[in-house]
């Protein structure tokens, strides 16, 4: 269904910035697919990757020259992020590919450590479960899957617009039956 | 974008820093509060000559909340197009000049992690507005100017009141541009104002050390003269000539033709101008570089013409 809202972010498949000087890399699984990156930039094109391996003898790389790092989680990849790039110097580029909630989290990260737009690069694949931002008592709920959906926070029946919030990584979740409580219609799965 | 009124503004003060530099003070000729300005702004200032007024934008440099006075430091340059060896040789004290209000194309950024100011010459005057605000919100500055080797003491004596740690006044370019530019933190926005071959140099330093555009912000004062050439306005059919101590658009407006202008130093964008036949030499900063390279458009304040004959949509 489309909502009709245009400030929705689009993707493409990543490009390396042919201006950057370094090029990092992050996906949030442990082997890339090829399909996610242009043809003209494969895996081999960024100086540094790094990917989440999902389990607990996953470690960073001690060398300072490893072109690769493992991270147990997305949370120990975002931690690492923060303390590299407050020490990285103008000229790097981000980028990041995975689902759209792990790409916003890397982005919100880069935004942070004062990288602007034209420095990093998104791609969302994968899983389309959305963050949900719950307009009335602003609770966040992860990998909601459908409209309506519940509040995990004030129980709300909330329809999920396409509004995304880029500071808050999150849609819009808007109460669907404010002007007639009760009247609820059915959830769909929309979001995969 | 719309300007308001011009403001009568009156000579308070002139103070003479060296002998090519002056610093003007006005106040309001009319008794108002003058407008309100951000740092970085600057006003275009109508200068009565005898070969016709001419209007030139000049820097504020004083603190950006005063209402009460507006400051500019005025360089007087050897191959004065008329603007500042009039200021310099016939302004007196009590005088009344015309003004746009305050406007800026310079303007701090509030989410740069760091503010690096690299200026050269007379091009520190936007940077005397920036560095109290700097200052006072407690911002990380680092601020390279270049000087000629015998005006170091007169910018010392501008700087004095800003004095920091990480501010240095270079004799000459000793120091490499690449230098300054490499390794500064993520996040670092620079800022250049000072002579076009400089500032040629720290972009082209910046884009080779891949810094984006985005953080890259600069103002210059225009291009000074070049060669003579003429102008064809393709709706009348008029032909005028372009002399080379004035520019493309002084030229517009001393035959009465109405182009809207504000910044007059290439950088608003207000003035452009369609090029219907010719080869402009672009020297502002709004157009982007594939524009310049279409050569179908025009800011008029600073740019000229490679050949002899421009043909513009006017």
């Amino acid at each position: 269904m489309d909502q009709g809202i245009k400030s929705r972010p689009k993707y493409e498949k990543l490009r390396r910035d042919a201006a950057g000087r370094f090029h990092l890399l992050l996906a949030d699984q442990a082997v890339i697919p090829p399909d996610t990156l242009d043809h003209d930039s494969p895996v081999g094109a960024f100086d540094e990757c790094w990917t989440i391996e999902r389990h607990s003898k996953a470690i960073p790389e001690a060398d300072p020259n490893a072109r690769t790092h493992g991270f147990r989680s997305q949370e120990h990849m975002l931690i690492a992020l923060r303390h590299r790039l407050a020490r990285e110097h103008m000229g790097l580029r981000l980028y990041a590919v995975g689902t759209e909630p792990f790409v916003w989290a890397v982005h919100g990260v880069g935004d942070e450590q004062g990288l602007g737009h034209s420095e990093m690069r998104l791609n969302a694949t994968g899983s389309t479960a959305r963050r949900v931002y719950c307009n009335h008592c602003r609770t966040i709920s992860a990998g909601v899957t459908t409209s309506i959906f519940q509040c995990t926070g004030c129980n709300a029946s909330l329809f999920v617009r396409d509004h995304f919030s880029r500071r808050l990584n999150a849609f819009a979740g808007i109460q669907i039956d404010a002007e007639v409580p009760g009247d609820v219609p059915p959830a769909e799965e929309l979001y995969l | 974008m719309t300007l308001g009124r011009d403001i009568p503004l009156r000579i308070r003060a002139i103070e003479a820093l060296s002998p090519s530099l002056k610093r003007i003070a006005f106040v309001a000729a009319d008794g108002n509060p003058l407008p309100g300005s951000r740092p970085g702004a600057h006003i275009a200032l109508t200068v009565p000559g005898i070969d016709g007024a001419h209007r030139n934008s000049y820097s504020l440099v004083g603190a950006h909340q005063d209402r009460t006075t507006y400051e500019v430091i005025v360089r007087r340059v050897a191959q004065s197009r008329g603007g500042s060896a009039q200021v310099h040789e016939a302004l007196r004290v009590g005088d009344v000049l015309s003004a746009s209000p305050p406007t800026s194309q310079f303007n701090l950024q509030n989410k740069a992690k760091k503010h690096l100011l690299i200026g050269g010459g007379i091009g520190i005057t936007p940077f005397l507005s920036f560095l109290p605000v700097l200052r006072e919100r407690n911002l990380a500055v680092e601020m390279h100017h270049f000087v000629r080797p015998d005006e170091v003491t007169v910018f010392e004596r501008l700087l004095l009141p800003h004095r920091m740690p990480t501010m240095r006044i270079h004799a000459g370019r000793a120091v490499g541009i690449e230098d300054i530019l490499k390794g500064q933190p993520l996040g670092t926005h620079l800022y250049i104002c000072g002579p076009v071959g400089l500032m040629q140099d720290v972009e082209a330093a910046a884009y080779r050390l891949g810094w984006p555009t985005s953080n890259i912000h600069q103002e210059s004062f225009g291009a000074s003269g070049g060669r003579p050439f003429i102008v064809e306005l393709a709706r009348s059919g008029r032909k005028l000539q372009v002399g080379e101590n004035q520019s493309l658009l002084e030229a517009l407006e001393a035959a009465g033709l109405p182009v809207r202008s504000m910044c007059r130093g290439g950088a608003c964008g207000e003035c452009l101008t369609q090029v219907l036949a010719g080869e402009p030499e672009h020297r502002d900063h709004f157009l982007t570089a594939a524009e310049k390279s279409n050569g179908d458009r025009i800011m008029p304040c600073v740019s000229r013409s490679i050949s002899p004959l421009l043909t513009i949509d006017i």
